[in-house]
C-alpha cells in the first residue's frame, strides 16, 4: 500500500508577505498585493501593474555564499524552503539526505538573467558577459540551490509545467513518496517577473490595466505576479516516527493535456474534466465530498467561462464554493498553483475560504458559487486546488485533512 | 521500478531522422562531424567546432504547414516523437492505429530540455530590447515558455493523458524515464514518449565558452579520454522513445526486447560554498548502485556501460573515479558524445536510444573506447552526469 503523504511544513514568499500563515491572513483580510510596477520600465509596454514581491532581501534568507551563487528566483525557493523546513520543525541536519528529494516547479525560472546576460552580450559583445552569472543561469538550478540548502541527496528535478507547475510539483512529489522512491519531498514551486515575459502576456491581450477580476462579468484580463510557496511532504511513517504534527494530507492529482492550442483552453474542456475528476477519484471521494476549489481563476475571458462550465459539470451543479486569489496576489504563474496550494492548507486547517476581491457583477458564462469580496467560513475536511497553463496543461490537487483520504482510495493503493 | 518496455525509437541528429538512419549512426558513426557553427556566426568564434543538424528538414515528416511559428527545438521534438511513435507500430501517416482513434486520451509524452528555447528567448528580447516591446510577436511569444516545445507535440500528435517537461540538466532525459514510470504506474497513460532535444543556438555556445568548458578546433578532444581531452563540444538533436507497461504491449503485439529495469539518480553538493560546478564521482556512484539495486542486479551482471563522457576531463573523470568504485575494473564503455557532441537535456535520451538499438538488434556502437564490446550483450548500464553534482543511471536489458 502507498503511504500517505503529509504536508508538514509551508514557506511562502508573496507579494502579500512571507510565511504561510501571515499570506493567509493577507488573503482572509482581501488585501491586494497589486501596485505600479518598479522592477522595470513599463513605458513602452501599455500596462504598468503587477503584484511584484517589492521588499524582497535575500539576505534576510539566504547565506551570503547562496545570495552570491543563486539569482531571484532561486532565492525565492531557498527563502521559502528554509521557512518550510522550520515551520515541519526539521532542523538543518535531521534529515536523511539520501532519501529527501527536491521537486519544484517554474514557467521561466531564472528569466531576469538572461535578461540580464543579454544586454551585456548586446552593449559589449560576448566579452561582456560574465561567467559568473553564466552559472547562475539555468532552470535546472533552482531545486540544486534548494537541495543544497536543506541537505537533500535524492532527486532533484524541475517540472517547468507553466501555470500548472505548483500542481505539478506537488503531485509528482507526492507520488514519490507513495511509491516508495523518497520519505521526504521539498516541492513547490517559483517565480519572477520579467520584462519580455510580461510584455508578452499584454502582447497577447491577456493583462488587464490596474485589477484582477476573477468570474467577473467585466473582468478585463489577469494582472501578472511573482513568489514561491515550498512545501515538506513527509510519508506518513516518516512523521509519525519524529512526531511531525501534519498540516494537511496531500490526497490524489490528476493532469492532462487539451492538445488544443499552445495558449487557449480547449473550449468544452475535455483536459480540466479529466484532471478534475481523477484528482477527486484517485483521493477515494466523490464530487459530493468537495467542500472549497480553490480555482485557477486567472480573469481572462476564455480561462473563467471554461472552467466555471467543467466545475459545474464536475459538481453536477452543486454550488460548493470556490474562489481564485489571484484577485489578489495577480497570477504567480508557475508560482501560482503552489501559492494556491499554500492557502489551500490554510484552509483545511482553519476553515477561513479566501475571497475574490473585485467581484461586483455576476457573469451568466462563469455560474459558479463565488466567495465574493469576503471571506467566509465552512467546511473544510476536502479542498481542490485546480490549474490550467500554456501548452494545454490541466492539474489539479486534492488537499485533506489529516487521515480524511479514505484508507482505500487508489492513491493509496 | 516496475519495469518498462521501450517499443519504439524516433531521432534527429547531424545527417540521420528516424530509426534506420540512428541504427545505422550507432553502428557507423565512430566520430561525428565537428565544424564551424552555421547557424550563427563562426567569424566571431575562430576554431568553434560544434554538431549541427544543418541538413534536418521537418517538411518531409511533418508537411509544410503549420511550422511558421514554431521554433527549431520543437521541430526537433515533433519530428523525434512522430518517428518514435509510428517506429512503435502506435500510429501510421501520423493517425492512430490503435483504437477507435481515441488513443490519444491514454498516451502523453514526458521529456528533457535543459535551457528551453534560447533562440525564441533571445529573438523577443532582443525586439524588445532594440526596438521596442510592442512590437513583441505575440505568436512567437509562448515559445519562449520552456514548457511549449512540449505542448506542441501533444497538439500535432494527440497526446492527451500527460504532458510533463523534466528539466535536470544533462540528466533530465535519463529522469522522464522514472517521472513517466511514475505516470504509468497511477493509471495516466498507457504509452508514453520519453527522451529530451536540444537545439544549437549561440547563447548556449557563448555561455559553455564563457566557463571554458569547450575544446576548440586543434585542442584534442576525446569523450572518454580524460588524460588527452581537453573540452568538450556541443551538439543538437532529439531522441525520443516509447515506453509502456509490458502487459500492455504483449497485449497490442509489439515487440517487448528490451526492458529498463532500474533507475537511480542523486545529487551530492560541492564541497566548498563558493562553487556551483561540481563534477561528483560521489553522485554518479550512488545513482548507479541505486540503479543496480532497483534491477536486482550485481555489478557483475553489466556487460557494458553507455558513458556519458563528453571530453571535458574532469568531466570524464568524475565517471572513470565511479565506475571504478561500483565494477572494480574497466567495463567496455559507449562513447555516444563522440559520435552527437554534448546535446545536454538531450544527452541523456542519445544514451539510451544507443543503448536500446545495441540490445535490440545486436549492434556494436562504433563511438566507443577499446575495450571489446561483448558480442552477446544484454545488461547495460547508461549513465548522464550533471555539471551540478547530479547523476542519474538506468538499467536496460534484452529479454
Amino acid at each position: 500500500m502507498g503511504s500517505r503523504v503529509y504536508v508538514t511544513g509551508a514557506g511562502v514568499v508573496s507579494s502579500l508577505g512571507y510565511g504561510r500563515e501571515a499570506f493567509q491572513r493577507a488573503l482572509i483580510e482581501g488585501r491586494s498585493g497589486v501596485s505600479k510596477v518598479s522592477g522595470f520600465d513599463t513605458s513602452a509596454i501599455g500596462r504598468d501593474f503587477a503584484a511584484e514581491v517589492k521588499d524582497f532581501r535575500a539576505r534576510d534568507w539566504l547565506t551570503a555564499a547562496e545570495a552570491r551563487r543563486t539569482g531571484r528566483c532561486s532565492a525565492f525557493c531557498i527563502a521559502g524552503a528554509r521557512m518550510a523546513l522550520e515551520d515541519a520543525k526539521l532542523p538543518q541536519g535531521s534529515i536523511n539526505g539520501e532519501r529527501t528529494a527536491v521537486v519544484l516547479g517554474t514557467t521561466m525560472g531564472e528569466v531576469a538573467l538572461i535578461e540580464k546576460l543579454d544586454r551585456a552580450w548586446v552593449a559589449s559583445g560576448p566579452d561582456g558577459v560574465k561567467d559568473v552569472e553564466v552559472s547562475r543561469y539555468g532552470t535546472t538550478l533552482l531545486p540544486i540551490h534548494v537541495a543544497r540548502a536543506v541537505g537533500a541527496r535524492g532527486m532533484v528535478l524541475t517540472l517547468p509545467a507553466a501555470c500548472a507547475a505548483g500542481n505539478y510539483a506537488i503531485g509528482f512529489g507526492a507520488d514519490l513518496i507513495r511509491r516508495g522512491r523518497a520519505d521526504v519531498v521539498i516541492t513547490g514551486a517559483s517565480e519572477i517577473i520579467g520584462q519580455v515575459q510580461f510584455s508578452g502576456f499584454v502582447r497577447l491581450g491577456a493583462v488587464a490595466p490596474d485589477r484582477c477580476q476573477p468570474f467577473d462579468l467585466e473582468r478585463q484580463g489577469l494582472i501578472v505576479g511573482e513568489g514561491s510557496a515550498i512545501f515538506v511532504l513527509e510519508s506518513e511513517e516518516h512523521a509519525m516516527r519524529r512526531g511531525a504534527i501534519p498540516l494537511a494530507e496531500v490526497g490524489g492529482w490528476g493532469i492532462a493535456c487539451d492538445a488544443f492550442h499552445i495558449t487557449r483552453p480547449h473550449p468544452d474542456g475535455e483536459g480540466t474534466l479529466h484532471a478534475l475528476r481523477k484528482a477527486i477519484s484517485d483521493s477515494g471521494f466523490t464530487a459530493a465530498d468537495v467542500d472549497f476549489i480553490n480555482a485557477h481563476g486567472t480573469a481572462t475571458k476564455a480561462n473563467d467561462a471554461v472552467e466555471a462550465r467543467c466545475l459545474n459539470e464536475v459538481f453536477e451543479g452543486r454550488r460548493v464554493p470556490v474562489s481564485s486569489i489571484k484577485s489578489m496576489i495577480g497570477h504567480c504563474m508557475g508560482a501560482a498553483s503552489a501559492l494556491e496550494a499554500a492557502s489551500c492548507i490554510e484552509t483545511v486547517r482553519d476553515g477561513w475560504y479566501p475571497p475574490t476581491i473585485h467581484y461586483s457583477q455576476r457573469d451568466p458564462e462563469c455560474d459558479v458559487e463565488v466567495v465574493a469580496n469576503e471571506a467566509r467560513r465552512g467546511a473544510h475536511d476536502v479542498v481542490l486546488n485546480n490549474s490550467l497553463a500554456f501548452g494545454g496543461y490541466d492539474a489539479a490537487v486534492i488537499f485533506a485533512k489529516p487521515g480524511k483520504i479514505p484508507s482505500e482510495a487508489p492513491c493509496l493503493r | 521500478m516496475t519495469p518498462l518496455v521501450i517499443t519504439g525509437l524516433g531521432a534527429v541528429t547531424q545527417g540521420a531522422v528516424g530509426r534506420e538512419a540512428f541504427e545505422r549512426a550507432t553502428r557507423e558513426r565512430e566520430v561525428g562531424a565537428f565544424r564551424a557553427p552555421t547557424l550563427f556566426d563562426e567569424s566571431r568564434w575562430p576554431g568553434a567546432r560544434v554538431i549541427e543538424a544543418t541538413d534536418f528538414d521537418p517538411a518531409p515528416v511533418l508537411g509544410d504547414k503549420g511550422l511558421r511559428n514554431i521554433d527549431r527545438l520543437t521541430k526537433f521534438f515533433l519530428v523525434a516523437s512522430r518517428n518514435a511513435l509510428e517506429d512503435a507500430g502506435l500510429k501510421r501517416d501520423a493517425k492512430w492505429l490503435s483504437g477507435d482513434g481515441s488513443f490519444g486520451r491514454r498516451a502523453g509524452v514526458c521529456a528533457s530540455t535543459a535551457y528551453g528555447s534560447l533562440e525564441s528567448m533571445v529573438e523577443l528580447h532582443r525586439v524588445a530590447l532594440l526596438e521596442s516591446p510592442r512590437y513583441l510577436n505575440p505568436a512567437r511569444f509562448p515559445n519562449t515558455v520552456i514548457n511549449a516545445a512540449l505542448g506542441y507535440v501533444s497538439i500535432w500528435e494527440d497526446l492527451r493523458a500527460v504532458n510533463a517537461t523534466v528539466c535536470n540538466g544533462n540528466c533530465g532525459a535519463l529522469d522522464s524515464i522514472l517521472v513517466a514510470e511514475s505516470f504509468l504506474g497511477t493509471d495516466r497513460a498507457d504509452v508514453i514518449v520519453v527522451g529530451g532535444a536540444e537545439a544549437m543556438h549561440e547563447a548556449l555556445f557563448l555561455a559553455f565558452e564563457r566557463l571554458e568548458a569547450m575544446a576548440p578546433d586543434g585542442q584534442p578532444h576525446a569523450p572518454g579520454d580524460d588524460e588527452r581531452s581537453r573540452g568538450m563540444r556541443l551538439g543538437e538533436g532529439s531522441v525520443m522513445l516509447t515506453v509502456e507497461r509490458e502487459a500492455f504491449a504483449r497485449e497490442r503485439g509489439a515487440p517487448c526486447n528490451v526492458r529498463i529495469t532500474g533507475f537511480g539518480t542523486s545529487f551530492e553538493p560541492p564541497s566548498s560554498e563558493v562553487m556551483v560546478i561540481n563534477l561528483s564521482a560521489e553522485a554518479i556512484e550512488r545513482a548507479t548502485t541505486l540503479a543496480l539495486a532497483d534491477a536486482k542486479l550485481a555489478p557483475s551482471d553489466i556487460d557494458a556501460v553507455v558513458s556519458s563522457a563528453n571530453g571535458y576531463s574532469a568531466y570524464d573523470r568524475a565517471e572513470k573515479t565511479a565506475l571504478a568504485a561500483v565494477f572494480g575494473g574497466p567495463k567496455p564503455r559507449a562513447l555516444t558524445k563522440r559520435a552527437y557532441g554534448e546535446t545536454l537535456g538531450a544527452g541523456g535520451a542519445f544514451a539510451l536510444g544507443t543503448a536500446y538499438v545495441a540490445l535490440d538488434r545486436g549492434i556494436v556502437p562504433a563511438a566507443r573506447d577499446s575495450a571489446p564490446w561483448p558480442s552477446d550483450a544484454r545488461r547495460l548500464l547508461v549513465l548522464t552526469t550533471g555539471f551540478y553534482g547530479n547523476a542519474t543511471a538506468v538499467v536496460v536489458e534484452r529479454a
